[in-house]
């Protein structure tokens, strides 16, 4: 008697989860331009603790390199911006789960995430370094931190360069992952780890914030690799992608961008418009 | 702390007030309608309303969270990270408001209810004159503790893409690098809401003592 | 949309690492926290008055508070006055403090539903303080909290998913990692849950059981 309750129970509930997956399906194959475009708004997923791209200043405002980036699409595009922020390990699972238009992130382009998702130009250099503490001498190159304590934010590339890179010394290195690269920052500045990997633009950024603190640890020890903003691959999705990313082409033709980068880096990049086949 | 920054925290704080308090109002009638369903002679109905008490008091919160951000829209309901948020905290606290309100409709005295049926009152009337405002009395005081649970949950909800207070805080903390003062300042004005929460919740029971006693 | 669990399972001695951790920081956290409580309680109806006061206060900030601010403060301000503290006992420290304060409320209940009477009667019959709580007070209290003990417990287990937010590798951290690596977020997630609710129910059995046990035992004398 029981049993069959329970598997008529377990019938309902099939079938009130599968009548929205039929309609669901049917609505998201509506073409992305037309209904950012209809709805005015684009929605981007980012995380706020990635300065200089993405963070919040001492004065409590959102600001960077994408907020001013994404403020010249829209204004391309004819659109109002509209952020949603998660901690990192939250935007790409939001991004495959249609939660936002599009990321900003911006998210290192890699082998992986190439075969799985739709980048856009490259906007900046994305090859990993390491960040340590200012006066620690006894790490001054990369392969100095075998054996030793390190981080990243959760479910970045850096934190899986860092741990193939751990791999390849000598003595294995442990790795600690972050909710955020704040936090990872933080707790090099109290002396919990030695070193914190992430790319270049953004360890020099601190560095210079807090010469007292931090300092940069060169050469970076990953490949070179850029930086993109990032959409799905699904067939509706390409039609918005594509008029993003030639709002970016623009934006980086006449000039625009490269003087956001040096508002925000102190130096532009020289970023390929098609962003090479990432070798990791 | 500039007063520009007091201001954001403040603001923050408001939206886990008006985030919690949703959540725990459409938490009760959710837990109303599973708590009936518990009580119910029938299977087809208790059985499941038994399966989702220990389902959403079993899972931690965080994690509920994140299934409802990311695993809803792939069944087709898209859900925006505040909607995701109050759906996450009012399901969550509806098991638990369930059981409370169960708890407070079984320790209506048997007697009571034996006397409603010899004066013939109908099952509806007895519900809505007796049973219903006894344990609403009855189950006050776990109400007020689950605002309060709630209010101190919300700080997870930052995972699902909404700021509020202790995301806000965090985000400060960093940009100011000094995170004693923000988590501190947080850490006050929760405690705040939830003294204030406290207050007024045995202010109301009071009120309700004397009304009875009249 | 289609779930495949296999990818998550590939991870398996991470995960089972991962799983010792949450279960051992949970008992380890669980036991030092009820003595903690245990104490506070006592200290607040034994001690002097402004001790009371000043514990009651410690009990209601940490019953104000959010657990996740409470972590932050610990593991991030920490090192600003000079505490810093690794990740796990950090985790272990905040479940402590933060659970201790629940539990000397769940025991303070206790000690005022014991019947006056039976301390009197054992200060009658000559019992020192130290055997009348070990005789008396621990006995029969064990009985009237064990329920709520054995909820808060439970209450613990869920918490430690919050630990993640430290670097714990917990059962969340390292579950939720493999799930971004592999891009089976959704997958981490589900698994995720079906093991804290296999964790929860299982202890809440063994939580009732035990009462059974205790409640023979009580009526056997």
């Amino acid at each position: 008697m029981t049993k069959r309750i329970f598997l008529k129970a377990a019938f309902g509930l099939s079938l009130m989860l599968a009548a929205p997956l039929g309609f669901g399906s049917a609505a998201h194959a509506q073409d992305a331009l037309e209904r950012v475009k209809s709805a005015g708004t684009l929605s981007v997923g980012t995380e706020t603790a990635f300065a200089p791209f993405d963070f919040i200043d001492e004065t409590g405002a959102h600001v960077g390199l994408n907020v001013d980036l994404f403020e010249e699409i829209g204004k391309e595009m004819g659109v109002e911006i509209k952020w949603v922020t998660l901690p990192w390990d939250g935007v790409l699972p939001g991004l495959e789960a249609g939660q936002f238009d599009m990321v900003a992130g911006p998210a290192t382009i890699t082998k992986a995430r190439v075969e799985r998702y739709r980048f856009l130009t490259p906007v900046a250099e994305a090859t990993v370094a390491l960040l340590k503490q200012a006066g620690d001498d006894t790490i001054e190159k990369p392969e100095d931190i075998a054996g030793k304590l390190t981080g990243a934010g959760k479910a970045t590339a850096q934190l899986a360069q860092l741990q193939a890179y751990g791999k390849t010394l000598p003595e294995p290195i442990e790795t600690r992952e972050y909710v955020g690269f704040n936090e990872a920052y933080a707790d090099l500045a109290a002396g919990r780890i030695v070193a914190v990997a992430n790319s270049l633009p953004n360890i020099a950024y601190v560095a210079e914030q807090q010469p007292d603190t931090f300092a940069v640890v060169l050469p970076p020890f990953g490949e070179k690799s850029y930086f993109g903003f990032i959409g799905s691959k699904r067939p509706e999705d390409q039609s918005l992608l594509d008029a993003v990313n030639e709002a970016l082409l623009k934006i980086k033709a006449d000039g625009r961008m490269g003087e956001m980068q040096k508002k925000w880096f102190g130096q532009s990049f020289d970023t390929p418009d098609e962003a090479p086949t990432p070798k990791v | 702390m500039s007063t520009r920054l007091f201001e954001l925290m403040l603001w923050a704080a408001g939206k886990t007030v008006l985030l919690s308090a949703i959540s725990i109002a459409i938490g009760l009638a959710i837990g109303l309608l599973v708590c009936a369903a518990k009580l119910s002679p029938k299977k087809l109905l208790s059985i499941p309303a038994t399966v989702y008490v220990s389902l959403f008091r079993g899972v931690p919160l965080l994690v509920q969270l994140l299934l409802i951000y990311n695993l809803l829209p792939a069944l087709g309901i898209l859900v925006p990270s505040e909607v995701a948020a109050i759906a996450g905290l009012a399901l969550c606290t509806a098991a638990y408001q369930a059981e409370n309100l169960r708890g407070g409709f079984n320790s209506v005295p048997r007697g009571l209810i034996e006397a409603a049926d010899m004066v013939g009152m109908s099952p509806w009337q007895q519900l809505r004159r007796i049973r219903a405002p006894i344990a609403f009395r009855l189950t006050l005081p776990a109400l007020v503790n689950e605002m309060i649970l709630i209010l101190k949950a919300s700080s997870l909800i930052s995972v699902v893409g909404v700021i509020e207070l202790t995301r806000m805080a965090q985000n400060l903390s960093a940009s100011t690098f000094r995170p004693l003062l923000f988590y501190s300042v947080a850490g006050g004005i929760y405690l705040a809401i939830c003294w204030l929460v406290a207050g007024g919740g045995s202010l109301a029971e009071r009120l309700m003592r004397t009304g009875s006693s009249r | 949309m289609s779930l495949d669990f296999s990818i998550v399972w590939q991870q398996f001695p991470q995960i089972l690492s991962a799983f010792w951790n949450t279960i051992w920081i949970w008992i380890v956290a669980t036991i030092l926290a009820i003595l903690l409580g245990f104490v506070v309680a006592a200290l607040r109806r034994y001690g002097p008055l402004w001790l009371n006061l000043l514990l009651r206060l410690y009990v209601e900030v940490i019953r104000g508070t959010p657990f996740l601010i409470q972590l932050f403060l610990l593991y991030f301000g920490g090192p600003f006055i000079g505490l810093s503290l690794e990740p796990i006992p950090a985790g272990l420290l905040g479940m402590t403090v933060y659970g201790s304060a629940y539990f000397s409320e769940i025991f303070r209940a206790g000690f005022a539903a014991i019947p006056p009477g039976h301390i009197e009667a054992a200060e009658c019959v000559g019992l020192s303080r130290g055997q009348i709580v070990r005789r008396i007070l621990v006995p029969e209290m064990t009985m009237l909290v064990l329920p709520q003990i054995v909820n808060m417990a439970i209450i613990l287990m869920k918490e430690t998913a919050i630990l993640s937010i430290i670097t714990v590798p917990e059962l969340t951290l390292v579950v939720g990692a493999i799930g971004s690596q592999q891009y089976a977020f959704v997958e981490a997630m589900t698994m995720l849950a079906l093991f804290y609710w296999a964790l929860v129910e299982l202890s809440g059995w063994l939580g009732g059981l035990a009462e059974k046990k205790l409640s023979k035992f009580r009526f056997a004398h």
